[in-house]
C-alpha cells in the first residue's frame, strides 16, 4: 500500500483512538503496534521493547522529573503568593498595576515551574479573588491569569522545551535560552495590552474607582516580602547559569535544582513534615511518570511512521510542493494551532516535531527559532477550548467565572501570542541571538 | 471479583510508594554525583545509571498507580458530550485498546528482560552493571499496568464505576 494512504489511515485511528479517551500514551503505542503488525508482521517484537524502553532510558530524560519535582515543590508552597503580593507591592504605582503584577509573578513562576496549569493554579488562586476584590472585571481577572500562565512553556526551564530538544536531537541548553527572550517579550505584550486595557477602562471613573485598584503599599511593606520571594529567584538564576556557563548539564542542573527547591520550602515555609515531602514526590512521579510514557510511546509511534515511509513521504511531499517558505511556515503553523486545540502540548511535539523538523530545516529555518514558534502555538492551545487546560484550571479556582467569561478575557491575549509569532517571523533574532551568542563559546 | 478488584488496587498503591521512592532516590543521587564531581573533582562510577535506570523503573513501576488515580492524560472531549451509553462505548473502547497496547508491552518486555538475564548483558560502564537488575521494572510495571486495567474493565463492566470517573471526586465527567 502507498505510504501516503497508510499516513491517512494512522490518522483517522488515531483520531479513532484518541477519540474513545484511551490515555495518550497507551493510545500512541497501539497505533504503532497495529500499523507495524498489520503491515510489516509480528517479526519485530524485540524492536519494540527496545525502543520503547530505549524512549526513556537516557540521561538527558532525566531533567523532566527533575523539574517536575522543582515545580510542584514550588507550588505545594505558598511562593506563588509571595512572589505575586511582591510584585504588587514594588508596581502599584504602575497603571493597571496589580494586573501587571499577576502578569509578572505568572512569568516569574513559570521559571520555577516549568508548567503551565502549575503556574495558572499558583498565581490565580491568590491573583483571581484580589483583582476582582479591587475592581477588576471578572474577563480581565481570569483572562490575564489564564494568559500569564501559558508562560511556563516558553519561559525557561520547560518541560516542553526538553521534550521538543529530545524528540529532535537539539541542545536541552540552547532551546532553553531560545525561549528566554521570546518569553519576556511576550510578557511585556501582555502587560501593554492589560495596562492599555485598564486605563481604556478607568478612563471615565470616579475616584473610589482609581483609589479601589492603585493601593498604596510603606517602603517596610515593600521590603519584607522579599526575603521570601529572593532565594526562588536565585535557584532559577543558578539553574539557568550553570546549563548556558556550561557548567552542568540540564539533567544535573535540574537535579540540584529540585533538591534546592525542596530544602528551601522547608526552610522557609517550613514545609518539612516527612508527608507533606512525601505527597510533593508521589505527586511529581505521577505528572513525569504520565510525560516519560508518553515520550515512550512516542518513540514506538515514530518508529512506525519512520518504517511505515509514512515521515520520509510526507517530507518529500512538502519539499516538491514549492510553496513559498512563509506559506510553509504559515501551514504549519496552522496545523499546530489546530493539533494544539486537542492534543496537549507534550502530545503534540512527540508526535510533530520528528517529522517537521526536516522540513522545516530544509526551507532553511532555525530549529531552535522553530521550537519557540511551536510552543507559543501550544501556549495558544492551552488558553482555547476544547481542551485549552489553563481554562479549567481557572475554572476549578474561580468556579463563578464561566468558561465564556474566562475566553473572552484571554481573547486578546491570544491575539498577542500571534502577534508574537509575526513579530519572531520578522525577526528570528530575538530568539537566535541569545542562544547563538552564548553557545559559539 | 471484589477480592480481585481490591488485591490489584492495593498492588498499584504498592507500587505507588516504590515508583516514588525511586524518585526520592534519583534526586539524592543527582545531588551526590554533582557534589563529587564539580566539588571534589571526582569521576563518578555508578550515579549517572543509577539515575537513568531508577526513573525508567519509577515511570514503569509508578504507571499502575498512575492509572489507578486516572494520571495518564487524556482527551475527553467527545465522551464528554455523549449520554451514558456513548460514554460507556467510549470508556470501553478506550480501555481495550490500552489494556491491549499494555499485555503487548509486556509479552515484549518479558521477551527483552529475558534475553538480558540469558545474555548476561552488562552496562559495559565503568559500573558494568548487570542489564537485567535494571531492567526488570520494565516488565513489571507494565504487567501490573495490565492488570489494573484488567480490574478497571471490571469495574465498568458491573457497574462499580461509572465511565471516565475521577478517582478522586468519584464525578463522572
Amino acid at each position: 500500500m502507498d505510504p501516503s494512504v497508510i499516513g491517512i489511515l494512522v490518522i483517522i485511528v488515531t483520531l479513532i483512538v484518541f477519540g474513545s479517551g484511551a490515555p495518550v500514551a497507551f493510545g500512541l503505542g497501539i497505533v504503532a503496534i497495529i500499523f507495524l503488525f498489520g503491515f510489516q508482521g509480528f517479526g519485530m517484537t524485540k524492536i519494540l521493547a527496545e525502543t520503547f524502553f530505549g524512549g526513556i532510558s537516557e540521561f538527558t530524560i532525566v531533567s523532566i522529573p527533575m523539574f517536575v519535582v522543582m515545580g510542584i515543590a514550588v507550588a505545594a508552597s505558598p511562593a506563588g503568593k509571595d512572589l505575586y503580593s511582591a510584585l504588587d507591592r514594588w508596581l502599584n504605582k504602575v497603571p493597571g498595576g496589580l494586573v501587571v503584577s499577576n502578569l509578572g509573578a505568572c512569568a516569574l513562576f513559570a521559571a520555577l515551574s516549568g508548567s503551565s496549569p502549575a503556574t495558572c493554579a499558583a498565581i490565580g488562586k491568590m491573583g483571581i479573588p484580589e483583582m476582582r476584590e479591587r475592581g477588576f472585571s471578572k474577563e480581565i481577572s481570569a483572562g490575564t491569569i489564564a494568559a500569564g500562565g501559558t508562560l511556563g512553556i516558553l519561559i525557561p526551564p520547560s518541560i516542553t522545551m526538553i521534550v521538543y530538544g529530545i524528540s529532535t536531537e537539539t541542545s536541552i541548553g540552547k532551546l532553553f535560552i531560545a525561549g528566554l527572550i521570546p518569553g519576556i517579550m511576550l510578557t511585556i505584550l501582555f502587560m501593554a495590552w492589560a495596562i492599555f486595557k485598564i486605563w481604556w477602562t478607568t478612563r471615565n471613573n470616579d475616584q473610589n474607582f482609581k483609589d479601589l485598584i492603585f493601593k498604596n503599599y510603606s517602603w517596610k511593606e515593600k521590603f519584607e516580602v522579599l526575603p521570601k520571594v529572593v532565594p526562588f529567584l536565585l535557584i532559577v538564576a543558578g539553574v539557568l547559569y550553570t546549563l548556558y556557563g556550561g557548567i552542568a548539564t540540564p539533567s544535573e542542573a535540574s537535579g540540584v535544582g529540585a533538591f534546592f527547591c525542596i530544602l528551601l520550602i522547608a526552610v522557609v515555609y517550613k514545609i518539612y513534615q516527612p508527608k507533606k515531602i512525601w505527597s510533593i514526590l508521589t505527586e511529581s512521579m505521577k505528572e513525569s511518570g504520565m510525560i516519560m510514557m508518553i515520550i515512550a510511546a512516542s518513540y514506538l509511534f515514530s518508529f512506525a511512521l519512520s518504517n511505515l515511509y509514512i515521515t520520509q513521504t510526507v517530507a518529500e511531499a512538502m519539499t516538491t510542493l514549492k510553496v513559498n517558505k512563509w506559506v510553509l511556515m504559515f501551514m504549519i503553523n496552522i496545523f499546530l494551532l489546530v493539533a494544539g486545540f486537542f492534543l496537549p502540548p507534550v502530545a503534540v511535539i512527540v508526535m510533530t516535531a520528528p517529522i517537521l523538523l526536516p522540513i522545516i530545516e530544509q526551507a532553511g529555518f532555525d530549529p531552535y527559532w522553530f521550537a519557540v514558534i511551536l510552543t507559543i502555538n501550544m501556549e495558544i492551545g492551552l488558553i482555547t477550548p476544547p481542551v485549552g487546560l489553563n481554562l479549567y484550571v481557572i475554572n476549578g479556582i474561580a468556579p463563578d467565572i464561566n468558561l465564556k467569561e474566562i475566553l473572552t478575557g484571554s481573547l486578546p491575549f491570544m491575539l498577542c501570542m500571534v502577534l508574537a509569532i509575526i513579530i519572531l517571523c520578522i525577526f528570528p533574532e530575538i530568539a537566535t541571538w541569545l542562544p547563538n551568542k552564548l553557545f559559539t563559546k | 471479583m471484589d477480592i480481585f478488584i481490591k488485591i490489584v488496587k492495593k498492588t498499584s498503591e504498592i507500587c505507588g510508594v516504590i515508583a516514588t521512592f525511586l524518585l526520592l532516590l534519583s534526586v539524592l543521587a543527582i545531588v551526590h554525583m554533582v557534589v563529587e564531581r564539580y566539588v571534589f573533582n571526582l569521576s563518578t562510577v555508578w550515579q549517572t545509571e543509577f539515575v537513568i535506570f531508577s526513573l525508567a523503573g519509577a515511570t514503569f513501576i509508578g504507571s499502575p498507580y498512575i492509572l489507578l488515580k486516572k494520571g495518564h492524560v487524556n482527551v475527553e472531549i467527545i465522551p464528554h458530550y455523549l449520554g451514558k451509553r456513548g460514554k460507556f462505548i467510549c470508556a470501553l473502547i478506550a480501555s481495550l485498546t490500552s489494556f491491549l497496547f499494555c499485555l503487548i508491552i509486556s509479552y515484549v518486555a518479558f521477551q527483552y528482560w529475558h534475553e538480558s538475564y540469558t545474555g548476561d548483558w552488562k552496562t559495559g560502564t565503568v559500573w558494568d552493571a548487570k542489564i537485567w537488575k535494571l531492567m526488570i521494572s520494565f516488565p513489571i510495571g507494565m504487567t501490573l499496568t495490565s492488570l489494573q486495567y484488567i480490574a478497571d474493565i471490571l469495574s465498568l463492566l458491573t457497574g462499580r464505576e461509572m465511565p471516565f470517573q475521577n478517582p478522586n471526586t468519584g464525578e463522572a465527567h
